[in-house]
């Protein structure tokens, strides 16, 4: 065991026998200093590795400087051209609004003209729709007129043709022959039925006609 | 001393670095964006679209009777129907609806209620109209609607108003109460649809009350029952 503790002034002691009888001193003479170089050498070493790697990093640093630079002008433009197609497109959206609003009230116009001619249309219709009816009643009526008149004309033959038969039946009983009333008699009750549904079919037809006229 | 200058180096080039600042990422490549407030517009245009769909699905009946032209108003359900009032179509002999853009359109009497103031129509030709929704949930009072209608047969109007209550419709022949409302309802209106705000038909419009200011409607859920085809009668001839 060697204790080179350099500075302390106490001397090793070595021990001499096994009896243990005395302890012998011996003087030497002091040890050199080494020159211990190799910590400023790290540390110059290190200082050397530290100056580069700051000096990288600078390095870095700085190309990273220039490189948020540009991306900040970058930005910067963008941003400036996204304002002004912000307004551009504020703009356009204004416009849009304002033509939409124009559409709608033309639309709107064009609706009301719209509604207002099919309004024309549908009473048009009613009208029509009215007429042919009034025209069915008319040709209906008509027919039914001309049904009468032609039964009152029928009437008036028959009753020419049994006015006939009677100025014959007369001169006849005049001149002494017999005279048989009873044809006659079927006549005249033949000619005043048919006469009879001739009138009411002229009184109905009348009345009908009436009733169109109080529409 | 040798560990000291160590752990000051150390700490030196740790500070240095995180005074480090590390390089940009790639830049968005989405464009610029612009926030616009449409709200007014888009309210006028849904408010107008409400307004516009409403007349699109009312239409005009006319009913060619005996002796007598009946017009009211209606409106187109899916399936080619057409729902009206019992009492706008009495003694049909002839029936056909005019729409709002001016097209007219035959139709077949499908049936009349026996205990409501409804009637169905057929179209009898294949045509494209505009249809209307029905609201299956009931009215609430106070709660807006509005009547669309050809009052006396004239153009088309909307008339808005408020729901008042309902009022037992047994003092009025139908199976169930009926809607009051206080949009005016004059003749014509009769057989037009009641639309909520949405522009859902809520009711059939089928009488005034002149003295009240007020009017009347069916109910859709009366209609429902009825559309199933019961209840229904064919009309009376001449």
């Amino acid at each position: 065991m060697d204790d080179a503790r350099p500075g302390t002034g106490v001397e090793p002691q070595e021990w001499t026998g096994a009896s243990g009888s005395a302890w012998a001193s011996r003087a030497r003479a002091p040890l050199p200093r080494p020159v211990r170089r190799w910590p400023w050498i790290v540390l110059a070493a290190l200082l050397a590795i530290a100056a580069i790697a700051a000096t990288l990093i600078a390095v870095d640093q700085y190309q990273v400087a220039a490189e948020w630079q540009t991306r900040a002008e970058v930005y910067e433009q963008q941003r400036d051209e996204a304002a002004d197609a912000g307004a551009v497109l504020a703009a356009q959206v204004d416009d849009l609004d304002a033509l939409l609003d124009t559409s709608e009230a033309d639309v709107g116009d064009l609706e009301e003209r719209l509604r207002v001619l099919a309004d024309q249309l549908a009473r048009a219709e009613d009208t029509a729709t009215t007429v042919s009816v009034e025209r069915d009643v008319i040709v209906e009526l008509t027919g039914r007129i001309a049904d009468a008149t032609e039964a009152l004309d029928s009437c008036i033959t028959r009753l020419f043709e049994l006015q006939t038969t009677s100025v014959a039946a007369f001169n006849r009983a005049a001149a002494g022959d017999s005279v048989d009333v009873e044809p006659l008699n079927a006549q005249a009750a033949q000619v005043t039925t048919f006469c009879n549904e001739a009138r009411s079919a002229a009184a109905s037809a009348g009345a009908a006609a009436d009733r169109l006229a109080e529409r | 001393m040798r560990v000291r200058g160590t752990v000051t180096a150390a700490l030196a080039a740790i500070a240095f670095a995180a005074g480090c600042v590390a390089p940009p990422e790639d830049p968005p490549s989405a464009g610029p964006t612009i926030d616009v407030d449409l709200d007014r517009s888009a309210r006028t245009v849904a408010a107008t679209s409400v307004e516009r769909r409403a007349q699109e699905v009312t239409v005009r009946i006319r009913s060619l009777g005996c002796d007598q032209l009946g017009l009211g108003s209606g409106f187109v359900l899916p399936g080619g129907l057409v729902v009206t009032n019992r009492h706008v179509l009495e003694q049909p002999v002839e029936v056909s609806i005019n729409t709002w853009d001016g097209r007219s359109v035959p139709t077949e009497v499908d049936g009349v209620a026996t205990d409501s103031d409804l009637a169905v129509l057929q179209l009898a030709e294949d045509v494209e109209l505009p249809t209307a929704e029905l609201r299956t949930d009931p009215v609430r009072t106070d709660e807006p609607v509005f009547a669309v209608g050809y009052p006396q047969g004239g153009p088309i109007t909307v008339s808005a108003g408020r729901v008042v209550g309902l009022v037992d419709g047994s003092l009025l022949g139908e199976p169930a109460d009926v809607i009051r409302i206080d949009a005016p309802i004059v003749q014509g209106n009769s057989g037009g649809p009641l639309l909520d705000a949405d522009g859902l038909v809520v009711g059939v419009v089928f009488a005034a009350e002149p003295s009240r200011g007020t009017g009347l409607a069916v109910p859709v859920a009366t209609l429902l029952q009825r559309l199933d085809g019961t209840q229904l009668r064919a009309p009376e001839g001449c």
